[in-house]
């Protein structure tokens, strides 16, 4: 199901808010640079 | 299809479907679910009898709900075999017998209420996957009105419309007066490149097929008004130019835009498009007694279990992926399998019989040899070491190793399987599996030599050899400039890149270093490189608890044509590289170097013998 989640871009810093299927495994990129290093920010998850 | 159903070497099993596959190349074990017909195909002659007595009579798909058939019907008039079959959903009932007309009738006694549906096994060497594609259904394009207006309908059912055995026997009529019309739209890229409808892709038949439909009407009523609404006519094929002028000289007009909407007359059932011309940039109105949408193909809808079925994986549009797009077109992933026709991609006849041909040709190499050569890069499991675990059997996408949790006997790999990603040398926790010609040492020893002088210097890239490493090249071929501080280490997949490697490059003095591999879409190892994902995401909760900054380690997927890409990211990960200082990195060295002199527990050995592989 479908959540939101914070992730973080360990390129340029920045910070986002996207939706997030923890069954699924996806290819993300950073909207800010377009870089895939993208980390979800798990303490900062929360249900959609 | 005749000359299939009478070939002596050829079994054809029609009303059956794949349900189940197991085993590799060489030695697949295909279950086929052979659905009940009621009739014996053998012994049935098609005469026709039981239609005359059958009562029941429902919409024929076929010819797409535009003419009725009984409940026993056989199922086009070409049909092979040609046998009837009933459809007991619509049968009044034969448990217990409520009708039994057809039994009476038929004086073959060809008919078995008591048949079930049935399994077969079959062994086959080689698979090719046939199993087409879907056409597009046009109801969520309400502004074009396909469930509101009777008179709009789609190419597949115009297609049924005008063929001589369909239900006018080929004459032209509009649904609601079936009066011949004397005014056809046709629009164009209904349900094809379009983004926002998340079919960017070119459905690849439309043009022509409408290019065609036109030529047909104006064959045989050469007065009608014709009119084309597209974005652009894609006639590429051989001697499609031609056909495409030759309706042009005959008359039919083709207007560049697409209707932003179709209405009814509500007196008439005429049809209103309104369009903007986007070579005049005029607003227009068009009247028409009939609309034809010109629907795209799309993957099947059940393609999920498909890709199951033989490990197959598919591409951003959602076809299966072939091995490669240029190298091996007709070839799948899974060693054996090879593509037909639009399982593949959207794509017409003589496309479709080409590639038909090339797979039979590409499967007859491996038949006739009688044997494989299997490629050296493959992976090998010590049983000294294996623990049974079968962590490497869930990750393989190609499922080529056997291993039983529950016994836990060491696990085998089936080489034939093996395409040789190393996701599973990368996953194994307890270091048993070997990858040949990619072995932990060799490229252990790479990064020592990388590392070896100025590792402050140096950036450690890991890139597989179809798409970052390729990336790589193209920029190199193309002179882009980029920093020259990234040292890379190919290896066949970002799959096969250890969690081990990364903390090793760091212990030896590494600032960064990036992992890089094949787009999603494009892994030549099925999805190897989910793995690779998953992999990073958790040396990245790794190294910040142990207190390294996850920056350090960057993820980044390139294709071989991105270049442009390739040298961005290099100029991007220098910067990152500038900003580490010389105490981060041996503070790094030392809390890693510290950990790794930390006993771990042993493992628990497996207990039995591996389990036997059949040969090929
Ligand atoms: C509206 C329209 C008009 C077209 N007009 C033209 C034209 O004018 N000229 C032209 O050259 N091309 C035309 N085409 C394209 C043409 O239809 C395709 O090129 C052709 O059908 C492709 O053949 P195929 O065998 O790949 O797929 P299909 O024709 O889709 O056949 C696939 C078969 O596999 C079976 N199958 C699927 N899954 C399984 C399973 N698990 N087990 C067993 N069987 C299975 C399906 O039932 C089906 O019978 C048109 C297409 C459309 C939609
Ligand atoms: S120990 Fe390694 S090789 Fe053995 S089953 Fe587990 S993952 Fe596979
Ligand atoms: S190398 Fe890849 S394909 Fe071969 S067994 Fe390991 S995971 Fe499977
Ligand atoms: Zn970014």
């Amino acid at each position: 199901m479908a959540e939101e989640a914070k992730f973080k871009c360990l390129r340029c810093n920045h910070e986002y808010t996207d939706s997030y299927d923890p069954d699924k495994i996806e290819e993300r990129s950073c909207p800010k640079c377009g870089s895939n290093s993208v980390r979800r920010l798990k303490e900062e998850a929360s249900k959609g | 299809m005749t000359d299939v159903g009478r070939h002596p070497r050829i079994e054809l099993l029609t009303y059956s479907e794949v349900a189940a596959t197991t085993g590799f190349v060489g030695n697949f074990n295909v279950t086929v679910r052979r659905r009940a017909r009621y009739v014996d195909e053998k012994e049935c002659t098609a005469c026709g009898d039981c239609l005359e007595v059958c009562p029941v009579v429902v919409p024929d798909k076929f010819n797409i709900g535009l003419s009725t058939r009984k409940a026993i019907y056989q199922p086009f008039p070409q049909a092979v075999p040609s046998a009837f079959v009933i459809d007991m959903e619509a049968c009044l009932g034969h448990n217990p017998i409520a009708c039994g007309k057809c039994l009476e009738k038929c004086e073959k006694e060809c008919i078995d209420y008591d048949m079930t549906d049935r399994e077969v096994t079959l062994n086959v060497g080689t698979v090719i996957v046939a199993t087409g594609m879907d056409v597009y259904d046009p109801t969520e394009q309400d502004e074009y009105g396909y469930t509101r207006y009777e008179n709009v309908i789609t190419s597949l059912e115009f297609e049924r419309l005008i063929n001589s055995g369909g239900p006018t026997e080929g004459h032209l009529v509009r649904p609601t007066d079936r009066r011949q019309p004397e005014r056809v739209a046709f629009i164009q890229c209904v349900g094809s490149r379009s983004q926002q409808r998340g079919k960017p892709y070119c459905s690849n038949v439309c043009c022509m097929n409408t290019v065609k439909d036109s030529l047909l009407i104006k064959d045989h009523w050469p007065e009608t008004d014709i009119k084309v609404f597209y974005m652009d006519i894609r006639a590429f094929g051989k001697g499609f130019e031609d056909l495409y002028q030759r309706s042009k000289a005959l008359g039919v007009q083709y207007i560049r835009g697409l209707p932003g909407e179709v209405e009814e007359d509500p007196a008439t059932k005429d049809l209103i498009l309104s369009v903007e011309d986007t070579t005049s940039g005029q607003l227009e109105q068009h009247r028409a007694d009939m609309v034809i949408l010109s629907v795209g193909v799309e993957p099947r809808r059940d393609m999920e279990s498909l890709k199951g079925l033989f490990t197959l994986s598919a591409t951003s549009d959602g076809f299966f992926m072939e091995a490669h797009p240029k190298l091996l077109p007709v070839d799948a992933p899974t060693r054996g399998v090879f593509f037909a026709g639009c399982s593949e991609a959207p794509k017409d006849i003589k496309d479709s019989v080409t590639q038909a041909s090339a797979a039979a040709a590409r499967a007859n190499i491996l038949m006739s040899q009688g044997r494989i050569s299997v490629e050296a890069i493959t992976s090998v499991i010590d049983p000294e070491i294996c623990t049974g675990c079968a962590i490497c059997a869930n990750v393989c996408p190609y499922h080529a190793i056997i291993a039983d949790k529950e016994k836990r006997t060491p696990a085998v790999v089936i080489e034939a399987s093996c395409a040789g990603c190393g996701t599973c040398a990368a996953e194994c926790p307890f270091g048993a599996i070997t990858m040949r010609h990619f072995e932990d040492a060799q490229i252990i020893a790479q990064i020592d030599a990388i590392l070896e002088e100025d590792p402050m210097e140096k950036i450690v890239v890991f890139a597989c050899n179809w798409c970052s490493y390729a990336g790589g090249d193209f920029a190199g071929i193309s002179r882009l400039q980029y920093p020259p501080n990234a040292r890379l280490i190919r290896t066949m997949c970002s799959g096969r890149v250890d969690q081990e490697f990364v903390l090793h490059a760091f212990r030896k003095g590494a600032p960064l270093v990036l992992v890089s591999g094949c787009h999603f879409a494009d892994c030549h190892y099925i999805d190897a490189n989910r793995w690779t994902q998953r992999r990073v995401e958790k040396l990245w909760d790794k190294l910040e608890r142990e207190g390294i900054r996850p920056e350090r380690l960057q993820l980044e997927w390139i294709s071989a044509a991105e270049g442009q890409k390739f040298a961005k990211v290099m100029r991007e990960i220098e910067e990152l590289r500038k900003a580490v200082t010389p105490e981060e990195v041996e503070e790094t060295k030392r809390i890693l170097t510290e950990k790794a002199k930390k006993p771990k527990k042993k493992p628990k050995k497996a207990k039995k013998e591996p389990v036997e592989v059949a040969k090929t």
